[in-house]
């Protein structure tokens, strides 16, 4: 559900470097916005309005199909207006909320209520994924097309895996009955009795390690099981290289995509040496075969796209010992500076394919977003390249603060997002020179 | 047996003596005859009309239970069928809870075997009697040809859905399947239907006749379809689904609010009454047939 009717001002962003890989647009170029969408493509475009963009690049704006905004029972980690700031100020214009809140988004009244809240609150378009399973329990089914009815874009029950296969075949058909795509968590309990990657750091940490087949065994069910109903199934954090080939191998015979994470693409196990409980994350951080295997299937689109797992957390669940920490990470504000900095400038990727793995490819997955071209929605992000940055807890517009980059310097800031025409995150304000 | 292999003459013959039976024209066809009711799974309907058929045709009757008899004692279905063969049995009408049980009591017996419902295999009688309510409700079996029906509901599970596609199908029916992929066999295409996704869906496409099969709630909810709520929304028949020229049938028995909104049940479009009514008439005479006959009768 679009949060958006957007803006009926009309606005030309001028001299912006255009790039939209699903455009096949890179160049120097002005766009025209009016009534919420993008009108004109061209040179040398004015208007009443405009937006000096001279020496910018202009991406469509990020899509991320997986953030938690902990709304409802967790505002005080975030709530879906710091969420949609922190989206916001990484470029994101669109976002798919989890269920895994308090209480769960099982039942199309606890949804409807939901989407109700974010018509008035979020500036990027939010979008929710209802449970797939009551409780996220993995046992019954949940309401899915009365969901749908109420509002739910897809549904999942991230956080946890579903352990039972005949169970998860049977929400497959269900979830295709209902149109709708299934978001998989893969992970499978009996063998993640950890709280990090079982490997060489957990050895010496004598912290319990989770083995990769925790992953890798699960998404191949779960594949097997999309290629047999024919489900649109959607693997989400593959954080593994055997994970992800197996998604390569299934590409042909099932309705699948796939997504890694920032932090699964530029952190390694290493990390975790310092047994702080900001490192615990889920799927856990892996050696450096699995982030090389990962980035290597980003950049040949055996994983489609880029998803941050945006999961802020209160400093008391993250200032504890590995073993009792909570899981996760704050994603949004820092995804596309890191994986810049440490990908495309790192000569590991091209930025072709990061922007196409950030908003083409997730765009197209949610469903008309992603593309700079005339018609589509003027969901925008505007981007200077070459801003040095540090990541610190006064310049996160989230409300919590594990961000695993705190104190790195990044290359690349997002200095302007524009969601249906409309500027919501606007860093440097008056110096835009937006002029009515 | 089955019905998948009887012709549309065939189907003409047997509810033609039906309504002979029905009529009062069929005088004690089956006097002097033995017919053994063998009930291996509980049946309230199906046996009460097979019994009350073959009694009032004149015919013995020996009822067997899984209860009342050496089944529980653990002899198999074969050395049943082969004792109550030797006792002289001209008819043997069976229920099994699985598949193809009737087909294989029918290898060890001289006696024609009547197949009342074998798990999730095939119910023939619950076909031709819903054909015959059918008959009787459009004015004669040649009415059905051309016609609309949708089979709405647990197809996967269902004797009856796996009878009544073929036995409509060779009526001249226009057959769709209105279910959730979780209650469709993976195969869906196996009788090349359309399948739709609810009951709007298939009155839109102009069916004239809701087949509403029973959904085994307790078992289903859940794991196969997640509430009776969301269930009833998409697969049940309210009165706002009433229209002229449309019939609802149900097998029974009913859930009443699952299926079918209760006051619909027997609403002027509701052929269920007239369904159960068609059953004796319909068992009359596929036992007249089945017995009468020196070879075994398919039915």
């Amino acid at each position: 559900m679009s949060t958006r009717s957007g803006s009926t001002e009309e606005l030309v962003v001028r001299g912006a470097r255009v790039l939209d890989p699903c455009s096949e647009l890179d160049a120097l170029l002005d766009v025209r916005l009016s009534g919420g969408r993008v009108a004109e493509i061209g040179e040398c475009l004015r208007g009443v309005r405009e937006l000096d963009a001279d020496g910018l690049h202009l991406f469509p704006g990020f899509v991320d199909v997986h953030a938690h905004w902990r709304t409802p029972g967790r505002e005080d980690e975030e709530d879906i207006e710091s969420g949609s700031a922190a989206a916001a100020a990484g470029g994101f214009t669109g976002v798919v909320m989890m269920p895994n809140t308090d209480p769960v988004i099982d039942r199309p009244a606890v949804l409807g209520g939901l989407v109700r809240r974010i018509e008035r609150e979020s500036g990027v378009r939010a979008y929710v994924a209802a449970a797939l399973h009551e409780g996220l329990k993995g046992e019954r089914l949940t309401e899915m097309r009365l969901l749908k009815e109420a509002g739910a874009f897809c549904v999942s029950d991230d956080g946890l895996g579903t352990q039972n296969a005949g169970v998860l075949r049977n929400a497959m058909l269900y979830a295709k009955t209902a149109g709708l795509p299934v978001i998989l968590h893969c992970e499978d309990h009996t063998l993640a009795t950890g709280v990090i990657h079982e490997g060489i750091a957990s050895a010496l940490a004598g912290v319990p390690g989770s083995p990769a087949s925790a992953e890798d065994a699960a998404t191949a069910t779960a594949l097997i099981l999309a290629a047999e109903t024919g489900a649109r199934v959607h693997i989400t954090h593959v954080s593994t290289a055997l994970s992800a080939a197996l998604v390569g191998f299934f590409k042909r015979q099932a309705d699948v995509t796939a997504d890694t994470t920032p932090h699964h693409l530029t952190l390694t196990d290493d990390l975790i040496g310092s047994l702080e409980g900001m490192w615990r994350v889920n799927p856990p951080l892996r050696p450096e075969e699995d982030r090389a295997g990962v980035r290597e299937a980003l950049g040949n689109g055996t994983l489609d796209f880029v998803a941050t797992d945006h999961a802020p957390h209160a400093s008391e669940e993250k200032e504890l010992p590995l073993e009792e920490a909570a899981p996760g990470f704050l994603g949004h504000e820092t995804a596309f500076a890191a994986l810049y900095t440490e990908l495309v400038l790192g000569g590991k990727l091209s930025l072709r394919r990061l922007v196409e793995a950030m908003s083409c490819a997730p765009g197209r997955w949610v469903g008309g977003l992603g593309s700079i071209s005339a018609g589509a929605p003027a969901d925008l992000a505007l981007v200077d390249l070459s801003e040095e940055w540090t990541v610190s807890e006064r310049n996160l517009a989230s409300r919590s603060r594990n961000s695993p980059y705190l104190g790195k310097k990044l290359t690349g800031r997002i200095v302007g997002t524009i969601v249906g025409g409309e500027l919501v995150h606007d860093r440097i304000g008056a110096a835009f020179g937006v002029r009515a | 047996m089955s019905l998948e292999n009887v012709t549309r003459e065939e189907l003409q013959e047997i509810l033609d003596l039906a309504g002979d039976s029905a009529g009062g024209r069929l005088e004690q066809p089956l006097e002097g005859k033995t017919i053994c009711l063998a009930f291996f799974e509980p049946s309230t309907r199906t046996s009460a009309s097979f019994e009350l058929a073959a009694r009032r045709a004149g015919a013995d009757v020996v009822s067997l239970s899984r209860e009342g008899s050496s089944i529980v004692k653990g002899e198999s279905l074969v050395d049943t069928v082969v004792t109550l063969s030797n006792l002289g049995m001209d008819a043997l009408v069976i229920r099994h809870k699985a598949a193809g049980a009737a087909s294989l009591a029918a290898r060890y017996t001289e006696a024609a075997v009547i197949n009342a419902g074998d798990g999730c295999g095939q119910h023939p009688t619950q076909a031709l009697l819903d054909l015959y309510a059918l008959s009787e409700a459009l004015g004669g079996f040649d009415e059905l040809a051309g016609r609309k029906a949708a089979i709405v509901g647990d197809i996967l599970h269902s004797r009856v859905a796996r009878s009544v596609i073929p036995a409509f199908h060779t009526a001249g029916m226009e057959v769709a399947l209105v279910a959730p992929d979780t209650l469709l066999p993976q195969e869906s295409g196996a009788w090349n239907l359309s399948v739709m996704d609810s009951v709007d869906a298939a009155l839109e496409w102009g069916a004239e006749i809701l087949y509403l099969l029973r959904l085994q709630k307790e078992r289903m909810t859940g794991a196969r379809v997640p509430s009776v709520g969301e269930y009833a929304r998409y697969y049940g028949v309210n009165r706002s689904h009433l229209r002229p020229g449309l019939l609802i049938m149900h097998p029974g028995p009913v859930n009443r609010g699952v299926e079918i909104v209760g006051d619909v049940v027997l609403d002027g479009s509701s052929l269920i009454p007239n369904q159960v009514a068609a059953g004796l008439a319909v068992r009359t005479a596929v036992l007249a047939l089945a017995a009468g006959a020196t070879q075994k009768v398919a039915a």
